[in-house]
């Protein structure tokens, strides 16, 4: 299921006026914001987070088509926080991500790749599980990410769909060590918006939509993605246990392919 | 007359590169071998001020005709290089070379548009201009403002697959197009007559290169280009004409590390926003504007090696 689809599509009139003068730029992007904040959220309240969740971004990217992004939360809300929304102001479908703790897991610390099709507003907003809102919001400065060509070519990212990337640099986990984890999966995550230059028709939106990460058999998170999430979904998060698991991520694409990762995890030290 | 004797022999020895170029004239333009002519960039970004003419240009002069290759960053800077050319020769200026997608050498097209010439690409240059012409346009608007008036590329009409061989009457450019290195459509020339390689962008000498294409394509062209019978090349970026092959050593060396430095941090689980800060710093120190290209270029190195 995509979240709220259709209001966000109604947002894209706004993104697509020229360029204005900074000066106007602020109050549309604000404005922008809080339309995109209601079709989320409704009415309900969203306090800043002030400190307390931070969002990570180079002020001017290096490749719109992978903008690396982190997001961190203090350690006193880590406990609280169960979702996270990642928006895009300015993209044709702002809501890049929905990450969701499971039994076994935190937010504590995300990171992902997006694309950005504009000079935007990053909004993190962090969900506790007594409902309360917490935004954060970034500037970035990259355009053309979403319609930019595939880093490689289509056919070659065809044909390595569903391969898998783990990485644990800093060692296994300990039930008191969170340690950081990433994982990729290589597929195309076409956005729709690319268009194939012989053929002159847009490459249809293929992408990953729902990512589950399990350790021993617990869930330890969850991840709605979109087609604002770069060629080779790569997600980073943080996991604690008993060493010696099992790791598993099973992820599913729009088209319902579905693609499973497993890593035995050694022991710590 | 033993010191005469010894000094013309040293001169005979000389890279024929330094033997041959002559100091630029009052345009700017240096004729780096008989009737092979090119005007050089500055190494900065593009702006009002130097009218995007940051990259090599320059044109070939026949018996019969002129080929232009790369027109430059902007119908000012177009203009420039036309007016060098109808300084030395009235042959028409029949053959347009565009060496690359990149704007500093595409968008002075339009100031040849009406001379009606032979616009030449590479066979994958009309689907890289189709991607980025527009972004370009809006880009180079941005940075110069009004003195961007009038610059576009032209669309090419004849495509490059492999090889070709353009006669200038006298005088045959063979061009050759190659897989993936610098972009995905890059176009260089050999004057097999006087020697000389005109590589453009498949050669950086003192300017950042910049990764566009593929890391490992590029080396690989490389190595393959050192064999080709030129004792001198045509850099896109750096002096007018440089010894080859031995120009080619440092974009080895830092392609090379680059490569070799991504893939360690890779296998390190060292993060892509991490990467720039540590792979190929030491390299890339040796480079001018390396701090607006080199984050790129190991982003794009790091993007195309961690699925190798």
């Amino acid at each position: 299921m995509r979240l709220h689809r259709r209001p966000f599509l109604i947002g894209l009139g706004a993104a697509a006026l020229p360029l204005a003068a900074q000066g106007q730029e602020e109050p549309r992007r604000a404005e922008r914001w809080a339309d995109l904040r209601h079709a989320l959220f409704g009415d309900r309240t969203v306090e800043d987070a002030g400190e307390s969740l931070a969002i990570e971004a180079p002020p001017r990217a290096l490749d719109a088509a992978a903008v690396p992004v982190s997001l961190s939360l203090a350690p006193e809300l880590v406990p609280q926080v169960r979702t996270i929304h990642l928006v895009i102001d300015e993209n044709p479908s702002p809501l890049a991500a929905v990450f969701r703790a499971g039994p076994a897991g935190d937010l504590r610390a995300l990171s992902t790749r997006i694309r950005v099709n504009a000079y935007t507003y990053l909004h993190a907003v962090a969900e506790t599980a007594e409902g309360r809102l917490l935004q954060a919001a970034r500037f970035i400065k990259a355009a053309g990410g979403c319609s930019a060509p595939m880093g490689t070519d289509l056919e070659a990212a065809r044909k390595r769909m569903g391969r898998m990337r783990f990485a644990m640099p800093e060692g296994a986990p300990a039930p008191d060590r969170a340690v950081p984890v990433q994982i990729a999966v290589s597929h195309p995550n076409t956005s729709g918006l690319q268009i194939d230059q012989l053929t002159r028709l847009s490459i249809p939106a293929e992408f990953i939509q729902n990512l589950a990460i399990s350790y021993r058999g617990q869930e330890v998170m969850t991840v709605e993605g979109d087609i604002s999430i770069a060629e080779n979904p790569s997600f980073g998060f943080t996991l604690a246990g008993k060493p010696g698991g099992e790791l598993r991520m099973e992820a599913e694409d729009n088209k319902g392919r579905r693609f499973t990762g497993r890593w035995q995890l050694g022991m710590a030290g | 007359m033993i010191g005469r004797r010894a000094l013309l022999l040293a001169l005979a020895a000389a890279p024929p590169a330094r033997a041959a170029t002559l100091p630029p004239a009052t345009d700017g333009v240096v004729e780096v071998a008989p009737g092979l002519f090119v005007l050089p960039g500055v190494h900065e970004e593009a702006s009002a001020a130097n009218l995007d003419a940051i990259a090599n240009t320059g044109f070939v002069i026949g018996e019969a005709a002129v080929a232009v290759v790369d027109p430059g960053g902007s119908h000012a800077h177009g203009l420039r290089l036309r007016r060098a050319i109808e300084a030395r020769s009235r042959l028409p200026i029949r053959h347009l070379v565009l060496t690359h997608v990149h704007p500093d050498h595409v968008m002075g097209a339009a100031a040849f548009a009406d001379l009606r010439p032979e616009v030449i690409g590479h066979a994958r240059l009309p689907e890289a201009l189709a991607q980025r012409a527009g972004f370009y346009e809006a880009m180079l608007a941005r940075e110069m403002g009004a003195a961007a008036a009038g610059s576009a590329p032209l669309p090419p009409t004849r495509l490059v697959e492999d090889r070709l061989a353009l006669d200038l009457g006298g005088r045959v450019l063979e061009c050759r197009a190659h897989p993936p290195a610098h972009t995905t459509a890059d176009l260089t020339l050999l004057d097999r007559a006087s020697g000389t390689l005109w590589l453009s962008d498949l050669l950086f000498v003192e300017r950042i290169p910049s990764l566009d294409g593929d890391l490992l394509g590029w080396l690989r062209e490389l190595a393959a280009l050192r064999l080709e019978p030129a004792g001198r090349a045509v850099p896109g970026h750096g002096p007018a004409a440089v010894p080859w092959p031995a120009a080619a050593a440092p974009l080895e060396r830092y392609l090379t590390a680059l490569r070799d430095d991504a893939r360690a941090a890779i296998a390190a689980g060292i993060g892509l926003a991490e990467a720039p800060a540590r792979v190929a710093t030491a390299e890339a120190a040796h480079w001018q504007l390396a701090e607006l290209y080199h984050g790129r270029n190991v982003t794009v190195a790091y993007r195309q090696l961690e699925w190798e």
